[in-house]
């Protein structure tokens, strides 16, 4: 029973087209008890982990999702004729950390932090639905206000906004960048 | 100013005045709590002078913070009774910002490269069906619709203009609220054949930049419309 439970579970995950939440699964498997169904993810994930598979159930946005493996990645853009996947734009990554970092934010916000109007940057992140509007500000003018979505999360696969880097360790990072480039011999 | 300061960058390589002040402040080694205001103005409207190409709207956001840094020199500059208290150091607005700012440019580096790892693990983005359907027989199912429809006799409502964006827009909320349509059935409710024309293109268009896809699992059965995975309820 247990080893179906897994099983079914997996088939969830594998048919599902965004992360699939444990309260999703909770919802779906109504004849198990919650800490059977934990206890069977837990070895499900466990599975994956430690089998030879090409694919492996991953946690993003707060869902479980399958991946393929990063070593088989020059193969699956073989097959799929990609050259090179297209990324973000420097300023794009950092007015979405600014976004992150500061939500809700309005675009005004936003600008004033990076010292550079962001009205495009903004508009394309949009866009690319990695920002979502979450209502008006009560304040003059009534100003659109901002988060990261979904969407962003499972880009950069991370659960939640939380598993980013909190700022003091953004200072530590900092710190460090510091002390190896003093290490470095002077230009 | 001794040689070794002078360096020539291109202002695109900074993201804007701030990107361009923690550079100047790395590159003089200088404290950031306990900035030199007269070094670094200097430093940065040398910069500003330096640079040949001139883009209006990046220039007034260069010139917005060299406009601080000359007001907080002032401030300095100025006689006072008292000393100056911490808290009423004039940089602090700056140092704050640049504090802010700098912590800013390290979470993008992260994100940088979390994104890195992240493209190499790839994720189902399509549903599981591969038939994408041929554009072609897409044309031919609506205007067999259409002659079907005009047999019913079609009622024009004149003087109203459709939108091709507009339509696609229809189609993107009726797709994030109901997960997939009926493509024949969507054309059919369409109130006019100029109307549903405009609602087609408008499908193309999304088939095209594969924000949706379209599948005919059997011929002669329904073509149903779907969002692509990447655009399915990232809202």
């Amino acid at each position: 029973m247990k080893k179906r439970l897994q099983e079914i579970i997996e088939s969830l995950i594998f048919i599902s087209l965004e992360p699939l939440t444990l309260e999703k699964i909770k919802s779906v498997l109504t004849e198990f008890e919650e800490k059977e169904i934990e206890q069977a993810i837990n070895e499900l994930l466990e599975n994956y982990m430690t089998n030879e598979r090409g694919i492996h159930i991953i946690q993003a946005a707060g869902g479980f999702l399958f991946s393929t493996k990063p070593e088989h990645d020059s193969w699956i853009k073989r097959l799929l004729k990609v050259e090179r996947k297209g990324r973000l734009s420097s300023a794009a990554l950092e007015t979405l950390s600014a976004i992150a970092y500061h939500q809700p934010v309005t675009l005004a916000e936003i600008s004033a932090l990076r010292g550079v109007d962001s009205t495009h940057t903004l508009k394309t992140l949009l866009q690319k639905r990695m920002v979502k509007i979450v209502g008006r500000k009560k304040s003059p003018g009534n100003p659109l206000i901002y988060r990261t979505s979904e969407k962003f999360l499972t880009y950069f696969g991370l659960n939640s906004v939380n598993d980013l880097p909190s700022p003091e360790e953004l200072s530590k990072i900092l710190e460090e960048e510091d002390i190896s480039e003093e290490d470095s011999p002077a230009q | 100013m001794d040689a070794s300061t002078c360096y020539q960058v291109k202002l695109e390589v900074f993201q804007g005045p701030l990107d361009l002040l923690l550079f100047l402040i790395r590159k003089k080694r200088i404290d950031i709590h306990d900035i030199p205001m007269a070094t670094i103005t200097r430093e940065y409207l040398d910069y500003l002078d330096r640079k040949d190409r001139i883009n209006l709207d990046r220039e007034a956001e260069f010139l917005l913070i060299a406009a601080l840094l000359i007001y907080i020199k002032s401030q300095m500059l100025l006689p006072r009774e008292k000393p100056l208290d911490e808290e009423k150091d004039p940089r602090q607005v700056l140092v704050d910002q640049l504090l802010d700012y700098q912590r800013m440019k390290a979470a993008s580096g992260h994100l940088k490269e979390k994104e890195e790892e992240e493209m190499q693990q790839w994720k189902r983005t399509v549903l599981p069906s591969v038939y994408s359907e041929d554009e072609i027989d897409l044309a031919e199912s609506f205007f067999t619709l259409m002659k079907r429809k005009e047999r019913e006799g079609i009622k024009t409502i004149k003087g109203k203009e459709f939108s091709l964006e507009e339509k696609m827009k229809e189609i993107l909320a009726l797709l994030e609220a109901n997960e997939s349509i009926d493509f024949l059935d969507y054309f059919y409710h369409q109130e006019s054949f100029e109307e549903a024309l405009v609602a087609f293109l408008g499908l193309l268009e999304l088939i095209k930049s594969k924000v949706v896809i379209a599948i005919q699992e059997i011929h002669f059965k329904p073509i149903k419309v779907w969002l692509q995975k990447e655009y399915a309820k990232s809202n």
